[in-house]
Order: structure tokens, then sequence, then C-alpha cells
């Protein structure tokens, strides 16, 4: 085994394995619940995705598949060289369809979220006081309920927002897949890292031209494998828990 | 009764080092000091405080301890030796001529969340050559990083050398905004290709310089990457400047056998603010951060009113503990075992003691109620 990859079973897994196969690379197999998986020379790490930079940021992964939300969520100091070319998603500031607070009149604004460091740095950025709710998960109802003004998440197709009566008011960022790498990794297992780069850099390539000539699968966050599969069982991704925006 | 907790917890940030593993980190300082010594630097032992104004920048400030004095100046725990070599430099050691070869380990404090072997009290063993040639200087310090690293038996480590003179050249026409600039340099420290290629578009920066500082994300590797380097940027004086200085040092690294230890990064613009040219981080596999790292500051005496340049670096104490533990190559440090010294009259086993001592043994004096 030469290289340790943190990834998640997150929303990230489909376009992860997709991207692995497509270039001749080993990937492990529906494995259960196993967390630590050895496929081909790679050792695969199953994590939370916000723990995938810090995976990677310890040097206990040399590499990881991570969002760009996510690391702009954990702010790890970790190389992003490749970004994979799916998973695109938005960070955005979404309120209640009705509701019509404004800056200019809100003293202090409160906002739940999933991601605390991105909402406050956003709003310190703004010159707005906010109050930062952090939430673990089904953030869109928050503004519904009371809890909060607006929400800070990452949105897909706008779709749960809609359906839960929000309507995006700002943009905070985009994301993608970003391939990150331990900083010590890059440059002390140069030759390996810059193996495995090299490898999913002509992926996301080939891809890349596969999906101007096809339409646009690339905008679509994650792409059920099955049909770019040339063998074996995908590991059954779990529903991501990150929403689908 | 329940003893007060503020008199069990242990504050974050703050550790204690106990027996085998202080003794190692005393062996791994001594060691280090040692190759310091041998390349004739001096100790300095400046204070643990100072007027906050010493230490005043963008990046250590909002980590610094201040507190009020009792004539209302403000002072700060020192949170990091460099700006306190650099005042003595400048001021006591005024009249002496340069080069000025200063070394010191010590603990520092910084305000941050304890976080990658990083805690808010950490101990800095590191050295400053102020005046002198910028290319001998730099060898000469990168070569004394090596040598603290060989011994003290680290194992497939690497010095990554970069020159923050190549991104600032590469953008000195373009005139960004302060803000961009720094957004762009982060991203080229990340090397993030797509980001850089975003925030240059934004901002307009000319087809010729763009192309080149998104090179700056993948310039990194052998010595080669220089000759590519040299060619690519030849378009910007100020970067070629850069380059041929990065191609001095490191040639003289490789003519003196650290060829294989060297790993040109050109994306390493760390501290933009702070460096000035060649700059460089010490990586080994088995922890994931680096080691130490430091470079070219040539613009920080003239605060102190003496314009000399400089360049230095520094090893965390915790991180080399942590990387030679894990690599499991740092000599057994367990003390000798100690005899026993006992006896039914007090001053009989004590004056035994004393005469064991003084033929240099352990001793473990006990009376009575000891083993």
């Amino acid at each position: 085994v030469s290289l340790t990859v943190a990834l998640s079973k997150g929303k990230l897994l489909a376009g992860t394995e997709a991207l692995f196969r497509r270039v001749g690379l080993a990937f492990p197999e529906g494995e259960g619940r196993r967390l630590v998986v050895t496929a081909g020379s790679l050792r695969f790490l199953f994590v939370k995705d916000m723990d995938v930079p810090t995976y990677v940021e310890y040097g206990v992964a040399d590499c990881g598949i991570a969002g760009r939300d996510v690391l702009l969520e954990t702010g790890s100091d970790v190389y992003e060289p490749l970004d994979l070319g799916f998973g695109h998603c938005r960070l955005v500031v979404a309120r209640r369809r009705e509701a019509s607070f404004a800056y200019e009149s809100t003293s202090t604004i409160r906002v739940a979220t999933k991601y605390p460091r991105v909402a406050s740095n956003h709003f310190l950025a703004r010159g707005v006081s906010a109050e930062v709710v952090r939430l673990a998960g089904s953030v869109e109802i928050a503004p519904g309920l009371g809890l909060a003004d607006c929400i800070v998440d990452v949105v897909e197709t706008g779709r749960t927002l809609e359906e839960n009566g929000l309507t995006p008011v700002e943009d905070v960022a985009a994301s993608s897949a970003r391939l990150i790498v331990n900083r010590a990794s890059f440059h002390a297992r140069r030759e390996e890292v810059g193996a495995l780069l090299q490898a999913l850099r002509s992926g996301v390539q080939q891809e890349g031209r596969n999906t101007q000539n096809s339409g646009s699968l690339s905008r679509r966050g994650a792409i059920r494998p099955n049909a770019a599969t040339p063998s074996g069982s995908p590991p059954a991704p779990t529903r991501s828990d990150v929403s689908e925006g | 009764v329940k003893t007060p907790d503020r008199l069990v917890h242990v504050p974050p940030g703050v550790q204690c080092f106990v027996g085998n593993e202080a003794r190692r980190r005393r062996l791994i300082e001594e060691r280090v000091v040692a190759v310091f010594e041998g390349w004739d630097y001096e100790e300095i032992i400046p204070p643990l405080y100072d007027y906050a104004e010493v230490f005043a920048g963008p990046a250590l400030s909002p980590k610094t301890y201040s507190f009020v004095g009792r004539d209302g100046s403000v002072l700060a725990l020192r949170p990091d030796f460099t700006s306190l070599l650099a005042k003595v430099a400048a001021g006591r050691l005024r009249d002496r001529p340069t080069p000025i070869r200063l070394y010191y380990s010590g603990e520092v404090l910084r305000y941050e969340p304890p976080k990658a072997g990083r805690q808010s009290e950490l101990h800095q063993m590191g050295l400053e050559h102020l005046g002198g040639g910028r290319s001998a200087a730099d060898a000469e310090v990168l070569a004394i990083a090596a040598e603290c690293l060989d011994r003290l038996g680290a194992r497939s480590w690497v010095l990554a050398v970069g020159h923050v003179g190549v991104f600032t050249g590469l953008l000195a026409e373009a005139g960004l905004a302060p803000d961009d600039l720094e957004t762009l340099r982060e991203r080229v420290e990340g090397k993030d290709a797509g980001g850089v290629g975003e925030v240059l578009d934004r901002c307009g920066v000319a087809p010729e310089a763009a192309r080149a500082v998104r090179r700056l994300t993948e310039l990194q590797g052998d010595v080669g990457v220089l000759d590519e380097a040299a060619r690519a940027f030849a378009f910007s004086p100020p970067a070629s400047a850069a380059v041929r200085e990065l191609q001095a040092v490191v040639g003289a690294l490789q003519a003196a056998g650290l060829g294989d230890r060297v790993a040109v990064d050109l994306g390493e613009v760390r501290g933009l603010d702070y460096y000035t040219g060649l700059v460089f981080r010490a990586y080994a596999s088995g922890l994931g951060f680096e080691v130490g790292g430091g470079g070219r500051y040539d613009s920080l005496l003239e605060r102190f009113g003496r314009p000399l340049p400089a360049v230095g670096f520094m090893f965390g104490l915790d991180r080399l503990a942590l990387l030679l533990e894990r690599q499991g190559t740092l000599p057994a440090s367990a003390a000798a075992p100690a005899e026993a010294v006992t006896g039914p009259l007090l001053g009989d086993a004590l004056r035994q003691a004393r005469a064991r001592r003084a033929a240099g043994t352990r001793v473990r004096f006990g009376n009575g109620g000891e083993r």
C-alpha cells in the first residue's frame, strides 16, 4: 500500500468512484461497514465529509476528496491541486420567500447553518452582525419555524430550498469536489502523490471532453456511476448527510 | 471536599513534560544547539516580554498575548524571537560588524487554538543571519537546517524551497488591490490553479503575467523546475532575478551533496508581508505538517533603525519530538539505573552517597522508608 486516501460516504462518493474507475484505479467494492479498506495500491478511509480535510491536514491520509464548501468551513492547511469537475453546488444565503429582511434594517441577523465559519466570515465581511446558530442538518426548516432569519447552506438545484419556502438572496461561494493533498506528503512522497495526481487529472480532462460532446452532465452533483462503471458493483452510497439544495 | 476545578484542569494550550519526555526534548535541543554552535552562531537569551510594538505585524499581532504594564505601556509576551533579535542587533549590537550570527532556543506564546502539534506555548529553536552576502547566507542556513535534521536521525526529509520574489515579481506591474493580491497568494499557496485563474481573470491581469502566475501552482519538483521557470518567466526582469537567485542557492546545495534533499516549490508564498526572498519549509514523511522553516526578510531590520538584509529559520521542538517519535529514530534516552545508597546512620549514608556522586555514579539516596 502506498498512499492513504480519505473519502466521505456522502454526496461526492459516486463521482469519486466514477473518476477512479475511469482512470483504471482500484476502488473498494461494496465493503459494508468497514471504514478502512485497501484496494489496489491505495488505502481508503471513509470518514465524515467535514473530517476529510482534518485527516489530510494531519497527514493521517496523504490525499482526500472534499468539496470546496467543506474546505472553506474547515479552513484546513492543505494543497488543493485539482478541481475534479463534479459535485458542483453553491453556498448561498437564503431566506423565506415572503420575508423581507434587509441588512440595513436588521441590527443582528440570526443565521442557521452547518457552516458556522463560512457564515461568520461572510457576514463579518459585509459588516453585518450575525448570530450563528449551528445545526447538524435540516437547516432549511429553521427560518419557517422562527429559529433563524436566514440560512447559509449549499444548493445544487434549489429544489429543497423551494419546497421549504426559501429563496436564495446572496451567493457566498461556488463549490465543487477537490483533490486535496497533505503538504508533507506532497513534498516527501512526491513521486507517488504526483502519479496519483496525474492519473486523476487525466480522468478529469477525459470527462471534460466527454461532457462537451454529450451535453452537460457536469453540473449535476452526484452522478450515479452505474452506467459509467466498467466493472463491479458500486459500494451502496449512503444517502448524503449534506442536504440536496 | 472536592478539589476546586482550577486546581486540577490544565488550561488549553500549555503542556507539561515529565521524565523521559522532558529528557527527550532536552536531547533534541542539545543536538540542534550543537549544530548552531558548530556553524559559529552565538546564543542570545532575549526577554520573555517586550513592548507590544516590537512584535507589531499583521501576522503576529492578533496572536499576541498583550497586557498593560504598571506605567501604562502595552507589553506583550514574545510570540516569536526574530523581532527581538532584530531589535538587539539594531540597538545594542549596532556597532558590531556584519554578518551577525545569532541563535536562540526557548518558548514563545501565541494565542491560537491548539492544533496540528502546536500549542499556545511552543518551544522554538532557530537562528538569524543578519547582513552578509545574500546567496551565501541563504545557502548557509539551509545547510544548517539540513545538518540539524541529519544529526537528529530524521529520515526521508526534504526542504521545500521557494522564492516570494517570483510571485511578487510577476505581479509587480499588475497593480492588484491588497485584498486581491492576498486572495491570489492564498490560492497559489493552495496550488489551486482554477482558483488562481478566477482571481486573475476577475482582476484583468495581463495574459502573459496571468499565464505565468498560474504556472506557479505546478512548478515544483526537482532542480530542473528552475530551468523551466527561467525560460517561462524571462519576460519579467524581477521574477527572473528571483529565479536566478534561487538557482545560485540551490546549485550550491547540490554541489555540497544536498541535491536530493531539496525540493523546489515556486508556489511556496507564505508571509508576503514579511518574507522578501528565499523561503523554505522542512517536511518529513511521517508527520503531516512542517517541522520548521524560514526565509529571507530584508525589510524587518529597517523598522528597528538598522537596515540589514537577513535570513533565518526555526524548528518547532514539539514537532521535531513528534516526528522523531513517529519515525522511531530518536536514540533511547532513558536514564541509567540509579544505585541505592542507604545505611543505619544518616551521616554515614550521606557521606557514602557523596563519594559515589564524586565518582560520577547516579545514586538514589534512601533513608529508611524508601527502597
